[in-house]
């Protein structure tokens, strides 16, 4: 059965330059869906398409995410934090199945794969961008 | 929360060239109420968020710096001694050069500026590929695109599946996966190694 997210489930989240940018981020473009900036809460999700799940396989990892498309909201939440944050699907990504099984942890909390990718905007309202990656939250 | 709001009080108040405290600040009126609400709450999904700055550096005039963001606007972005400043690793606000690439977290202003909770400096979040390492660098592929990682004696650091970071970059290999935060060099293209994510 499909990971519902409307249920709150743990998952890895790193984060991703798009749109205009400096540096090596200066040709990321819009993303999957077109739209997908840095600046703005946006996120990538794994499964937003067949395409683009074709490439992240987050079922090697045993994660059977549903099918979310562009402009779908999660809310986010640092596991070891108190503020959730709203984004939308912008991107397909990460690509969960390079790294099956890799945990994140925060004041003994932990979290297991990369299930979402947040924008420079979104990931630093909940965490440091020198991180890299924290666990996180998440919810439809 | 209430940790939050009390930062942002004190960044408001830094910004009124004050060492006052939050009830100084608020009592002479100069925040504004937007100012003093979370903004994560504030920010709709998928809107651009008003309390982050994207840019490079174009400007720098005492605690003051000015940013032109990707999309042509400009920023002004207010540092203060309560700011934290990361570049390569955590640093002070004169790290901060001309030509820089930015991320800005802070408080908007009632005047459109931006009172900077935390700057990140030049920093890069890259998923690699490893294609060759040398002595103190590591060649990787980027979406097609060559870079050139070098390692920083006493700051770059491993992560090997989970485990604490080590200074070992022994057990990196030619070939495979990475995630690398660094710090980007504006005038090279080139990227200082902070912390490398990798299995082993």
């Amino acid at each position: 059965m499909a990971q519902d997210t409307r249920a709150p489930a743990t998952s890895e989240a790193s984060w991703f330059c798009c749109g205009a940018g400096w540096g090596p981020c200066g040709s990321a473009g819009g993303g999957a869906c077109g739209n997908c900036s840095s600046g703005s809460r946006h996120c990538a999700w794994p499964n937003t398409s067949d395409a683009c799940f074709a490439i992240t396989r987050p079922d090697k990892c045993g994660d059977d995410l549903l099918r979310r498309t562009c402009g779908h909201t999660f809310y986010v939440k640092n596991l070891c934090g108190t503020t959730e944050i709203a984004v939308k699907i912008a991107d397909c990504g990460p690509q969960t199945d390079l790294w099956c099984g890799e945990r994140s942890c925060c004041s003994g909390n932990c979290a297991t794969n990369r299930l979402l990718d947040l924008t420079p905007a979104a990931y630093s309202a909940i965490g440091n961008l020198s991180s890299g990656i924290m666990p996180v939250t998440l919810r439809s | 929360m209430s940790d939050i709001l009390g930062r942002r009080r004190f960044l408001s108040s830094a910004v009124l060239g004050t060492t006052a405290t939050v009830v100084t600040a608020t009592t002479i009126g100069s925040v504004a109420p937007e100012a003093m609400a979370d903004p994560k709450l504030d920010v709709e999904a998928g809107a651009p968020d008003p309390n982050f700055v994207e840019g490079r550096i174009t400007g720098i005039a005492g605690g003051l710096l000015i940013v032109t963001s990707s999309d042509r606007t400009l920023n002004q972005i207010h540092l203060t001694k309560a700011t934290s400043v990361w570049k390569l690793r955590p640093t002070t606000a004169d790290a901060a050069k001309v030509g820089d690439g930015l991320y800005a977290r802070g408080v908007r202003m009632p005047d459109g500026t931006l009172a900077a909770d935390a700057i990140w400096l030049n920093i890069v979040n890259l998923q690699v590929h490893i294609t060759s390492i040398g002595r103190s660098v590591v060649h990787m592929d980027h979406h097609g695109d060559r870079i050139v990682g070098h390692v920083v004696s006493g700051t770059t650091a491993a992560v090997y599946n989970n485990t604490p970071a080590v200074s070992d970059l022994s057990l990196l290999e030619v070939g495979r996966h990475a995630q690398v935060i660094g710090a980007w060099r504006p005038d090279t293209n080139e990227v200082e190694l902070a912390t490398v994510y990798a299995a082993a």
